[in-house]
């Protein structure tokens, strides 16, 4: 063997290890965490103002939602129309073991979790044993059924909806409504990187893998050993899950829940974010849920024509989805990949463009 | 009470069998990926030791250098650097001039551009030169003297053996403890896999005596089981009115590669679907021996636990997972023996990683074997229609199957391609030890690979036997070429 010698020697070692978990799937997630509670602790001294804050929690609870729906709809390749009434299920429960049965918010949160999945479980037994859209019509009647319920039921307080007017204690943080900066956003966040996660290592996991046989091929996939009904099961509770935390979060964040928000627009408008997102990445279910959730509360209310027509907006979205389906059936995050692609490709046309012209030709 | 309380004792009794193979299988492995796991190691110390030498021969080394060469040594890539910039900027002048010179008509102007880039040039040139005698400047101070610059060459030869030397001592040295835990660490793992063995052997004389009272009736009704590996029994299977499968019977044997043939709409494809278990069939006994040698009847499982079972089949029109690569489409096929549950896969737990790990590597080990390792990141979608069939076949290996169903494997291929897979089966039944039973039109492919060939028609069997007694069957002729 031969000692040979290079002249250049490694320096920073760190840099390198740096660059190196910057390619982990976990950083730009944590990136994200840390730079949405960034925003909160900086803005919540006074530089930004409380109303673009504010709008943000919502809009992650229902990035929340719209993670189980992506594993859901992209992976299992089944849809559900019933994730508003989950949503107005959990919120539901939470606010009456609280308020009424007298359980700290933190075991109402559990206790409704478990309720919840039970109830999609005997959903999900009953409608996945078909094949086809009968989940989708399942979950429908299921939805409208809850939306009644809560509309006349006197434990949800009916029509005039429930109030958690004194405040709720959720895992050390105080949240009510006399608060302009709510903590509870940082509670949210958390939450949202730690489903972000999850949802990252199951896709990549042979349960993944198996949602997607299932999506692509029914036949091959039982052939290989994969049960359909308990891998269908599981995605939907698994949606069901993520649609409940989502809908718990809303309710300790914002104090209130009436019985039209958990209407058959809201389910839609998951559905919208997923598909204009792109329905199997995480990012683009991101950048689906701001565009549809974000712009109607930060841009769209500034326009004096949805002011006057309130529902306009579901206008604006279904012409989305008509859009992306038709033009782009990979989603908003394939034209981010696309866009990349081709700014590189002209700033290297560019640059050979101005080479030729200072050098001469046969540079 | 005792009958329940048997049948239990033997479902536990399986879950256990089933659970010991997997673990003496994984622990199979487990040698191999040590081996690679303290083969890195060993290169890592070896490496660190050359480093550890690393600075002090440097030192000598750039000692012995000559004035001219230790010059070049510290300046050679700046200057570099420097006469590539000037290069470009000459270059540059000499490209604007020539623009200015096209734009020009006048003699009196031409001459003046000419004049001013010359004088440009000049300055450029002497810049450069400017540069580099202050880049070379440092590095000029030194004078060594031949005596010297001999002293220290010899210096550094003695300590450059010196460093080779000691290497070659501690790779020894650490070359023969290497060996000494390699060859512990297999003992250990043979040790492991020798007990486990041991449990297996005795979990299965348990078992043995509760299956052969249990199922004295399917056992009573086999006669020469002995050499047969499947055994279809007047299999009758019925569409409404249309009977598309009438009263089939033939023995698939161990070890041979089994054709069935038969004009379109003959019921083929219905006998793969109704032995796999995608149909129920109306009547009629399927007995399989599986992987642990037990008899069992087919129609006793759900569809997604045939493969469990050791049986495993493709199909017509190629079912790859489109929106997977072809690696993860293997580990598709290996579903079956992930042991780790939903739990695992949320947390991403060790022995999960482990468990891909080790099918990570039987799934490249299958596709280096088939010639497919060049694909393994691809994804389905575009790749040519002979190479996705034979992904397909690969992808029926994950499980070391007893039985492989093809489901007319040439369909759609030239005749090359189909001369590869008629290679690639044999080299299959060969290597893998496997049974292959399989439907197709190609005569010519059922001819040359076949050892026993059945032949139907409209759902009942016409005959069974080699090639050539099939090739010379009246009644076969018939029903292909047509009657008078």
């Amino acid at each position: 063997m031969k000692l040979t010698y290079d002249k250049k020697q490694e320096k920073h070692i760190w840099l390198t290890k740096l660059t190196q978990f910057s390619k982990h799937p976990y950083f730009p997630i944590l990136l994200l965490g840390f730079v949405l509670i960034l925003l909160q602790v900086i803005g919540s001294t006074g530089v930004i103002k409380p109303s673009v804050l504010n709008f943000l929690s919502p809009v992650l609870t229902r990035y929340i939602v719209a993670l189980g729906f992506l594993m859901l709809l992209g992976y299992a390749g089944l849809a559900s129309l019933g994730t508003a009434g989950f949503m107005g299920l959990g919120a539901y429960l939470v606010g009456y073991l609280f308020e009424t049965a007298g359980v700290s918010a933190e075991m109402a949160f559990i206790i409704g979790l478990i309720l919840s999945l039970v109830l999609g479980t005997i959903v999900g037994f009953i409608s996945l044993r078909i094949e086809g859209m009968y989940l989708a019509i399942v979950t429908l009647g299921l939805s409208e059924i809850l939306k009644n319920f809560f509309q006349n039921s006197p434990l949800t307080g009916g029509a005039m909806g429930m109030n958690l007017e004194a405040g709720i204690k959720f895992l050390g943080t105080f949240s009510s409504n006399t608060l302009t900066y709510n903590p509870v956003y940082y509670i949210i966040v958390i939450f949202m990187i730690v489903l972000m996660i999850w949802t990252i290592n199951i896709i990549k996991s042979p349960t993944g893998r198996a949602f997607l046989s299932i999506k692509n091929s029914t036949s091959a996939a039982q052939a290989m050993g994969i049960s359909l009904l308990k891998y269908r099961l599981s995605a939907f509770l698994l949606a069901t899950l993520f649609a409940v935390t989502g809908g718990m979060l809303t309710m300790i964040r914002s104090l209130t829940a009436y019985p039209a928000t958990w209407g058959i627009d809201l389910s839609l408008n998951v559905l919208a974010a997923v598909v204009i997102g792109g329905t199997k990445s995480i990012w683009g279910v991101l950048i689906g849920t701001f565009i549809i959730f974000g712009m109607k509360d930060l841009i769209l209310v500034k326009i004096p024509f949805f002011q006057t027509y309130k529902n306009a907006h579901l206008m604006f979205s279904g012409a989305l989805i008509i859009l992306v389906v038709m033009f782009y059936p990979g989603g908003v995050i394939k034209l981010f990949t696309d866009l990349k692609a081709l700014v590189i490709k002209g700033y290297n046309k560019l640059i050979t463009v101005w080479k030729e012209y200072r050098y001469g030709k046969d540079i | 009470m005792a009958k329940i309380f048997k049948s239990l004792n033997k479902v536990l009794l399986e879950k256990q069998i089933s659970k010991l193979t997997y673990q003496i299988e994984l622990l199979e492995v487990d040698t191999d990926l040590l081996k690679d796991k303290l083969d890195k190691r060993f290169e890592k110390a070896v490496k660190a030791e050359i480093e550890s030498y690393r600075p002090t021969l440097l030192e000598k080394e750039i000692k012995q250098l000559s004035n001219e060469d230790f010059v070049i040594y510290h300046t050679e890539s700046k200057l570099e650097k420097l006469e590539k910039s000037y290069d470009l900027k000459k270059r540059a002048l000499t490209t604007s001039k020539i623009r200015k010179l096209e734009k020009t008509e006048s003699a009196e102007e031409k001459q003046t551009i000419e004049k001013d880039s010359k004088t440009k040039l000049d300055m450029l040139n002497e810049e450069l030169k400017a540069k580099k005698a202050e880049l070379l400047k440092p590095y000029e101070a030194r004078n060594l003297k031949a005596d010297e610059l001999k002293q220290n060459h010899k210096a550094f030869k003695e300590a450059e053996k010196a460093a080779l030397e000691s290497l070659e001592a501690f790779k020894k040295d650490l070359s023969e403890k290497h060996e000494e835990l390699i060859n512990q660490k297999q003992a250990q793992v043979n040790q492991k896999i020798e007990a486990k063995k041991a449990k297996l052997a005795t979990k299965k004389a348990l078992l043995k005596p509760i299956i052969d009272r249990l199922n004295d009736q399917t056992a009573s009704s086999i006669e020469s089981f002995d050499d047969a590996i499947l055994q279809v029994e007047h299999l009758t299977m019925n569409f409404g009115g249309l009977k598309a499968v009438d009263d089939l019977s033939f023995d698939v044997k161990k070890g041979e590669i089994f054709g069935l043939i038969g004009p379109n709409g003959a019921g083929k494809t219905t006998v793969f679907n109704c032995i796999t278990q995608f149909y129920k069939p109306t009547s009629g006994k399927m007995i399989f021996k599986n992987n642990n040698h037990d008899i069992i009847s087919l129609t006793d499982y759900k569809v997604h636990d045939v493969i469990k079972q050791g049986i495993v089949r493709t199909f017509q029109n190629v079912e790859l997972i489109w929106e997977l690569s072809i690696l993860d489409n293997m580990l598709v096929g290996a579903h079956s023996l992930y042991r780790s549950n939903f739990f695992d896969h949320s947390f991403q737990t060790f022995g999960f990683k482990r468990e891909e790990k080790i099918l990570k590597m039987r799934a490249e080990k299958i596709l280096t074997d088939l010639d497919l390792y060049a694909y393994k990141d691809f994804y389905p979608l575009g790749l040519p229609y002979g190479i996705l069939k034979r992904i397909e076949l690969a992808r029926t290996l994950m499980t070391h199957p007893s039985l492989i169903i093809l489901d007319e494997p040439a369909a759609g291929l030239n005749d090359s391609e189909t001369e590869d897979l008629a290679h690639t089966i044999k080299k299959i039944q060969k290597e893998y030890d496997t049974t292959i039973f399989l439907v197709e039109h190609d005569m010519g492919l059922v001819m040359s690979i076949c050892d026993t060939i059945c032949a139907i028609s409209f759902g009942k069997k016409l005959a069974i036997g080699t090639p050539l007694e099939i090739q010379n069957h009246p009644q076969v002729k018939e029903a292909y070429l047509g009657g008078e």
